[in-house]
């Protein structure tokens, strides 16, 4: 079609293969970047006027439509991290619910008010969930943790969505058919979130199949007490990330924790397919001994198995040196299409390919540091040069699985709470590699 | 017999989907004398209001003697009040529904319902207490003129309460909890004290004092 245009958000998407929040600058901060430009302003100054403005709209949103603009523009790469950051833990936006809808909430759910269920029940919230606010309550003289949704959060997510597609358009600069396929994707993901049934499911298996890992610990739910709108469980101890550096963990305890985060996620993905994908810092708790307790099971990300075998299987080097494998990869996961003329295709293939050798360093090597910020600033400049692309500019349309926007979020946090914690992690040899060659051994004899 | 009286007169709108024509046909279900129904009754129609009488009271009687109900605010003993009442309802919605959309004889100008007579009187006694009770724990305002038509404003919002309960859809009637909460926090706020009792104090201080 557009013969000398280069779709750009293609090779974004190469780009954040593993997410990496990286700032490339998307259409509309070019946009704006002309018309603010003011020679007196430095390029800091006027990148961060933008992201501002951007920031201030997505604010002006709500709820879930501010999660989906987020996780939009995330997507797009148009806002720098620290925007980022703030908007991960965006909350739903709703008033604390009353005593008597607490113990209506709880009616409707069990039949009985909350004291009569529990030796004590503190009726004072003591913290806001994404969705709804969690209680400290005593059960069999343990201390446990009860969280109820606010009424109506499903209807209402289905209402702000509506209401975020003109502002994305506007913001993103995305046909309506790639708007459409991301905004099914989230809206679908919130909506499972507002089923705390379909919660405990997932924390059982998940908890069951990484029981094994060293250091990492799960709290215990309790089925009689769960319903689509209360989600029970013990009381889990611990410190946030923050304050948990705060206390001066040594480099022993900190590669300690950031290997059972690495391991858990390494399992899910590669193992369960199916995955924690919102990995944020307030959904784990660092305990004594260094222990990483997860909380929150209400995004789990099911990884469909022909997505799993293309996406991942760059990481594997055989396969990333054979370029007619690296191309029927790049087909399958809609990156190029045989719209794109030869050259765009080689473009897009050796930005994508210089992306993912960059990301996926910390998969190839035996032992990775996360604490080096030398890696994180390459990440940031070599997006600043593909943004710099001339040909990027003129594209308009995007495509690419939407699978992979959970997916890329997961490894954009996971990435980025290693960083914070400085921890230095055994990533190498891993048998799933295995599994990811022979998948695409029958291809490889036939293109070599 | 009253209790009998009502649960056959429900028994009866449900399964034959209309009320009882009248009082004559509606003894001869209950096996009594006309004469006799009238020692109970005095119409139909009163039947009707002693249901929605009778289910209040019970509604009250049951949350008030909750121990958690004593240690509530006036707003939250309000709002427990309207979920449980709607809770209650809902054992009878198909009833309630169809005296709702029965058709009102007095076209054009739709009548309020009559069979909620009662309910209303009791309603907007309890509401008094309720009001006066958030005024001396200055919960809400005490304004001139207004604090007396404070009780029905509550009526107006308890009546909308039960025509949204009627009309919504949602799963496990959400959306009612949603509207009761909001509805009672800004019926609250309304007549909490607002900048606007700010402004007409400070108006009237500028009046006297020009």
């Amino acid at each position: 079609m557009e013969q000398n245009s280069i779709p750009s958000s293609k090779v974004e998407r190469a780009m954040r293969f593993v997410k990496t929040g990286a700032q490339i600058g998307g259409n509309y901060i070019k946009h704006y970047s002309k018309k603010m430009l003011d020679p007196s302003l430095s390029k800091e100054e006027l990148h961060e006027d933008n992201a501002t403005d951007v920031y201030n709209a997505l604010s002006e949103l709500k709820g879930s439509a501010l999660k989906v603009a987020q996780m939009l523009s995330m997507e797009k790469n148009i806002l720098p991290r620290q925007y980022t950051n703030k908007f991960q833990m965006a909350q739903y936006n709703a008033p604390p619910l009353s005593g008597p809808l607490i113990v209506q909430t709880f009616v409707k759910s069990f039949g009985k008010a909350p004291q009569e269920i529990f030796e004590q029940f503190n009726m004072k919230a003591c913290n806001a969930a994404s969705i709804g606010q969690v209680h400290e309550a005593v059960l069999n003289q343990k201390k446990i943790a009860i969280k109820i949704q606010y009424p109506g959060v499903a209807e209402s997510i289905k209402s702000d969505l509506r209401m975020v597609k003109p502002i994305a358009f506007r913001l993103l600069d995305m046909n309506e058919k790639e708007l459409e396929k991301y905004i099914k994707e989230v809206e679908g993901k919130l909506l499972e979130e507002t089923d705390y049934e379909l919660e405990y499911k997932r924390s059982i298996e998940i908890s069951q199949a990484c029981a094994h890992i060293p250091n990492l610990v799960f709290t215990k739910y309790y089925k009689e007490y769960t319903s689509k709108r209360v989600l029970t469980m013990d009381w889990m101890e611990g410190l946030h990330l923050d304050d948990y550096l705060k206390t001066n963990p040594s480099q022993v305890e900190r590669n300690r924790i950031g290997q059972a985060m690495w391991d858990f996620y390494d399992i899910q993905v590669h193992e369960l397919k199916s995955v924690h994908a919102d990995p944020h810092p307030g959904n784990f708790l660092m305990q004594e001994n260094s222990k990483l307790g997860v909380i929150d099971f209400g995004c789990v990300k099911e990884i469909p198995e022909d997505f799993y075998y293309n996406y991942f299987a760059l990481l594997v080097n055989e396969l990333l040196e054979e370029p007619g494998i690296v191309k029927r990869i790049m087909t399958q996961q809609e990156i190029i299409n045989t719209n794109d003329t030869k050259e765009v295709q080689q473009i897009i293939t050796d930005a994508f390919l210089k992306m993912t050798k960059l990301l996926a360093t910390p998969f190839v090597e035996p032992y990775f540091d996360f604490g080096n910020n030398e890696y994180i600033d390459e990440i940031y400049a070599l997006g600043e040069e593909v943004s710099k692309m001339d040909e990027l500019k003129k594209s308009k349309e995007g495509r690419g699985s939407q699978h992979a926007l959970y997916i890329n979020r997961t490894y954009f946090g996971l990435y980025s709470i290693l960083n914070v914690l400085k921890a230095k992690v055994n990533t190498g040899e891993r048998d799933w590699k295995t599994a990811l060659f022979n998948y695409h051994k029958p291809q490889l004899a036939a293109v070599s | 017999m009253k209790d009998q009286i009502i649960s056959t007169y429900i028994k009866q709108c449900l399964e034959i989907g209309k009320v009882p024509s009248n009082v004559y046909a509606f003894a001869k279900v209950l096996g009594m004398e006309e004469k006799d129904f009238y020692t109970y009754f005095s119409s139909l129609e009163s039947v009707e209001m002693a249901i929605f009488q009778y289910w209040f009271e019970q509604v009250k009687e049951q949350t008030e003697k909750s121990e958690i109900y004593a240690g509530y605010s006036a707003r939250e003993k309000i709002l427990a009040i309207y979920f449980a009442w709607i809770e209650a309802l809902k054992g009878n919605r198909s009833f309630v529904k169809m005296l709702f959309d029965r058709k009102q004889d007095h076209f054009p100008i739709p009548k309020f319902p009559s069979f909620l007579k009662l309910l209303r009187h009791d309603f907007i006694e309890w509401a008094n207490s309720i009001t006066n009770e958030a005024i001396g724990s200055k919960e809400i305002e005490d304004r001139k003129f207004l604090s007396e038509k404070y009780k029905d404003g509550l009526w107006m919002n308890f009546f909308f309460v039960m025509n949204f309960w009627l009309k919504d859809d949602s799963p496990n009637f959400e959306k009612t909890d949603v509207a009761i909460e909001k509805s009672v926090n800004l019926a609250f706020d309304l007549m909490g004290k607002s900048p606007l009792d700010s402004l007409f104090d400070f108006g009237k201080f500028m009046f006297q004092n020009k």
